[in-house]
Order: C-alpha cells, then structure tokens, then sequence
C-alpha cells in the first residue's frame, strides 16, 4: 500500500511487513488467539452443510425441550429442533447478513465522506448535518419503523442496518481527506490536469482505506448486534431459519422456568463473535494509530 | 466580560440554529418513510374495499394535497405535540407516550448512575496506571460489556437470581401487584413509595428495578469508561502535567487539573449514553416486561399500528439532540475553549 508517509524513507530503511507490524503492536497471543477464533467461526460457518451435522430445520415433536445430552450437545428447542446444529448454521445467516450490510455501508459511506471532505463548503455541511441527524436515530427503534413500513423481509433488514453504516465510514473518510485537501501529492495532480473526482477516488481515497478496514470488524459486530437485535423482537428472519437472535427469542419464554440452554448457546456463540470482531478491530487499529 | 457575553451568544445562537435544522430535517426523514416507503390508506381501508372507499380515505387523510402541503400539515401537528391516533388503543399517541415515558426515564436514569458510578472511578484509575493489572481486567470488562447482547444478559440475570436463586421478583413489570395502586406524583415508582411512606412498596420498586439497570448499566457504561481511561492516560503524558510535576506540586493537586480537563469529553459521552438508552431500552424492556416506551412501540408494532411507533422513534430522536446540545453546553461551561466558535 503505498502512503503519503511512507515513500520518503530513505533507500536503506526497510518497511516491516503486515504481520510483523501486528505482531509488535499487540503481541503474538492476543493476535493469534482472535483471528483464530475468527478463522474457526468462518470456517465453522462455511464448512455447516458438509459437517456431520443434524438437520437444524427439522423440528422432533417426540423430543421437545430435551436438555444437553450426548446426542444432541445443546439440548434441543420447543420444536425438538437441534440446537447445537442451529447455533452452527446461524453463523452463516448473521455473518452473510452483517456482512452485506456493512459493504453496503462503506460503498455508500466512502464516496460520500471523501467529496464532502475534498469539496467542503455548503455541500460538506449539509451532508455533515444529514449524517449526524441520521445517528441521533433510535437503531433498534427506527429500524423497527422502517420495517413496519416497508415490510418484514431480509433485505429491508440489511438495508436498515447499511444506513446506520453510512455515517460511520462517511465520518471517517472525511477527517481522513479534509488535511490531505493541500497536501503537495495532491496539489501535483491537481496541477497536472485531473480532475477532481479522479483525485479523490484515485489519490486521495486509498490514504482512508487502513482506517476503514480497521473499522470494518467493529461495524460487522454492531451488525451483528442489530441484527440479533431485530429479529429478536420478531422483525426480518423467519423463525425455522437458524439465527441466533430469534433463537434467543424461543428460548426467552423458557429461561423463567430454569430451561436455560434454549438461549445461553446462542447467546453464547452471539457474544464471543462480537467480542472477537471487536478486538480484531482493535488490533488492527493500531496499525492506524502508530502512524498518525 | 462584554466578551465573554458574546462568545456565549455565538456559541448558543449556533448551537441552537443546528438543533432546529436537525429537527427539521429529522422530521422530513419521517414524514419521507412515512409517506413513500409505506401506505398507511390500505392497512385503514383494509381487504376488500371499493375504489370509492379509497378515493375517500385519501381525501380524509389529505393525501391529495400536494407533497409540500401534506409536509406542512405533518410539521405543524408535530409542532402541536400532536403525534397522530393510536388505531390500537384509541388514544391520543401523545397520551400513551406521557404515561409510559416516565417508566422509561426511571429505568435509564438509575441504568445511568449505575453505570457512571463505576465506569468513571474506574477509568481514572485504569488511565492513571495504564500498564497495571488492573487496567488490563478493566480492559476486558470493558469489551465484554460492548460484546454482551444486552437481551441475553437480561436473560442470564433472570435465570440466576429468579429461577435458580429467588432472590428477586419474576421480571414482570416495575412493582408487586399488590402496590400498584400507589399514589402517581412523578411517576416513578422508586419516589412515589417513599413519598407515600410505604417502605415495602418501596423495596419491590428496587427489586424490580435492580436487574434492568444492571443490564443496561453493565452493557451502556463502556463507552464511559472507554473515554475516561484513554483521556485520563493522555492528559497525564501531558506537558502541562509534567511541568506542574516539575514545579513540584502535590500529586493531589496535578489531579485535580488532569481531572477538569478530563471532564469534558466524559460529560458528553455520558450524556449521549443517555440519549441512547432512552431507546436502547427497548429489548431489555421486553425482557422485563418492562411498561415504558419499548414495549408500548413494540406492542403497537405488533398490533400493525403505525403512529405509536414513529411517534416514539420521533420523541427518542428529539430527545437524543437536545441532550447533546445540552452535553455541549454543559461542556462550554467546563472548558472556555469549546466555546469559541470558528
């Protein structure tokens, strides 16, 4: 990647690579121990349809409410469906959701950020205003509303959550263009004859990209968040489906009368993700804030 | 002093002219998904309706009248505290939202202290020893707290203390039945009873209480601590706290600077935690059958009755940007630089 700060080193200085740099900042334990929980999700996640697993949708009336046992490690649901099998799967419906909503986010929110910041003026404040009213929006509750509105499906759900992203990176990317606007890179191309939207996607963009992929992890654990979140209170995934927010749900009711597996696995596999996505945020972070 | 007059007239004018044109704008983002995303006229006419009864349910609604018109109409009701009719209930939304909202208020303010109590102190300390183990364990109370789901932590709670131990009440509602009929002054019910003087009414309020703050408190407060910790750290790699160092001032005395210039950006992550959890309630809420604002929006949600809902995303999103012009204020007053306005 090559950076404004980083190409006038002088001949003999050898940059550290990637992962040197990550191992320095944070120390081989903490990042070992969280990509690789990471790596085993995604993989998990991946690998569910191929991997011995029982059929998650497949509900048992003969063997309703089952606790932990041999054959079915997390007890089984109201419908006798396998829980362990279902918290597996749900990776792929959280993560595949999240996901997509994040992307959509930072495609929306980057270009957004980085002409409000290279242009500034009346364009830069109105945007800034538009985005900060946005965030003062109850998620949960006008995700609710949105819905309400426009309908209970998956993509409405994603597209909620990618409106929460869009002032995040949007933010960002401009308090990463704003001091680039006259820096002398910048001012070379722009005396050279490009015009300004080839400067902000080309030369000036590229500069926000480390803060916005140390930023994707933690939106991804926000999304996750909300998404559980949502359809927790009944909105966007279908109940069958696996995901753990509505699975928390089933088992909400059965919690009060000491049933406590229905929610505690997929809770469980909801928090660790987070909490690794969030620390995977924070590590690659400081690779942001050495340079800075 | 004429001076600082001024200062402080920009500063308000400013501030103030971005709060309307928030509210504003806010209020064009709701009547836009109000009035282009969904369509309010078929959920009223219903199934089977005639063209007729259409055309007359659009002429009811105004929906004929051009956009600017129809806007004019939704603002100025809006300016009217008039949040639409329930279809549910009947009632006024207003009305539903005043007699819940203070359920609501109770539930995040003690949320609030409790969570400041610990994360404040806290962070002062992990920042003033940021290399100390006990930073560290902070740190990672920390992160489990943004991690936690804060519905399954109210779950966790309630099979712990409800179904294993009985220590505290089945998570339905604010109080035992038996008290309900309490005298209403604020509202809130941990005041009502002792204003009543009934002292057992007034242990179920905080048995009833106890669990909700503590989710919220447990799940909101990082972002606190967060900022505490980090400026704590930074203020005290400071020049300014080096020299006073220097100068041999007591270690008590370099505190209390480090600490004003602390203040600020604490103040104000503490106020927008609180603008948060007036609608960050809204699951806990359901955990704990909690009456407040939450639950009365997801129940009117159920119910495919529109207005309660927007009217409480309305009310919640009013409410976060008054506190955060009030965090600004309250800012400016701790810290003259904040007030001068570029």
């Amino acid at each position: 990647m090559t950076t404004a700060t980083t190409s006038t080193k002088t001949a003999t200085f050898v940059r550290p690579s990637f992962l040197r740099r990550l191992l320095d900042a944070n120390g081989l334990w903490r990042v070992t121990i969280n990509f690789g929980i990471l790596l085993a999700f995604i993989s998990l996640g991946i690998l569910a349809p191929v991997l011995p697993l029982q059929n998650p949708v497949k509900p048992n009336p003969m063997n309703t409410l089952q606790p932990p046992s041999a054959e079915h490690w997390f007890g089984t649901d109201r419908d006798g469906m396998d829980i362990f099998s279902r918290t597996i799967h749900a990776i792929r419906t959280d993560f595949t959701l999240a996901l997509s909503s994040v992307l959509i986010g930072i495609a929306l929110g980057v270009p957004l950020g980085a002409i409000s910041g290279y242009y500034g003026g009346l364009l830069d404040n109105v945007i800034t205003r538009i985005t900060e009213v946005f965030q003062g929006f109850p998620q949960i509750l006008f995700g609710m509303a949105f819905i309400a509105a426009a309908g209970n499906t998956l993509t409405n759900v994603v597209l909620i959550v990618a409106f929460y992203n869009i002032p995040v990176y949007s933010k960002m990317v401009r308090s990463v263009v704003v001091p680039l606007r006259d820096v002398e890179f910048v001012q070379a191309a722009r005396v050279a004859g490009n015009p300004s939207l080839i400067i902000v996607f080309r030369h000036i963009i590229p500069n926000a990209l480390v803060p916005v992929f140390a930023q994707l992890p933690l939106s991804c654990a926000y999304a996750v968040q909300m998404i559980a979140g949502l359809s927790f209170i009944g909105l966007g995934v279908e109940i069958p489906k696996p995901e753990w927010g509505s699975m928390i749900q089933v088992g909400a009711n059965y919690m009060v009368f000491g049933k406590w597996w229905l929610s505690v696995f997929p809770g469980l596999a909801l928090f660790y993700s987070v909490w690794v996505l969030n620390n995977i945020s924070d590590i690659l972070k400081s690779l942001w804030s050495k340079r800075v | 002093m004429l001076e600082t007059l001024r200062e402080w007239g920009f500063f308000l004018g400013k501030r103030l002219a971005i709060l309307l044109i928030s509210l504003v704008l806010m209020s064009i983002i709701t009547f836009s998904v109000t009035h282009f995303i969904g369509n309010p006229v078929y959920l009223l006419v219903g199934p089977r309706h005639t063209q007729q009864m259409l055309d007359n349910m659009i002429r009811d609604l105004g929906l004929d009248q051009p956009l600017w018109q129809q806007y004019l109409n939704y603002a100025g009701n809006l300016l009217q505290g008039d949040l639409g009719v329930s279809r549910y209930s009947y009632n006024p939304v207003m009305r539903d939202i005043r007699s819940r909202l203070p359920a609501t208020l109770e539930l995040s303010t003690f949320a609030l202290l409790l969570g400041v109590l610990w994360a404040v102190p806290a962070g002062i300390l992990a920042g003033s020893r940021p290399r100390s183990r006990f930073a560290r364990i902070v740190d990672v109370i920390a992160q489990a707290g943004v991690s936690m789901p804060s519905f399954w932590l109210g779950l966790l709670l309630i099979y712990v203390f409800f179904a294993k131990l009985s220590w505290l009440p089945a998570p339905l509602g604010r109080i035992d039945r038996q008290y309900r009929t309490i005298a209403q002054v604020t509202g809130w019910y941990t005041i009502d009873t002792l204003w009543a003087g009934n002292w057992n009414a007034f242990v179920s309020s905080v048995k009833h209480l106890i669990l909700p703050a503590l989710t919220l408190a447990i799940t909101t407060s990082p972002s606190t601590l967060r900022i505490a910790r980090s400026k704590t750290e930074e203020i005290m790699q400071s020049d300014y706290i080096r020299s006073a160092r220097a100068f041999g001032l007591s270690n008590s005395t370099v505190r209390r600077y480090a600490f004003k210039n602390m203040l600020a950006p604490v103040v104000t992550m503490i106020a927008m935690t609180y603008g948060y959890l007036l609608s960050g309630t809204v699951l806990v809420e359901i955990i704990f059958t909690w009456p407040g604002l939450g639950l009365y929006a997801v129940d009117a949600m159920n119910h495919s009755d529109y207005e309660p809902v927007m009217g409480v995303v309305l009310l919640s999103a009013g409410f976060y940007l008054s506190i955060y012009l009030l965090a600004d204020i309250i800012t400016a007053l701790i810290d003259p630089r904040a007030r001068v306005t570029k």
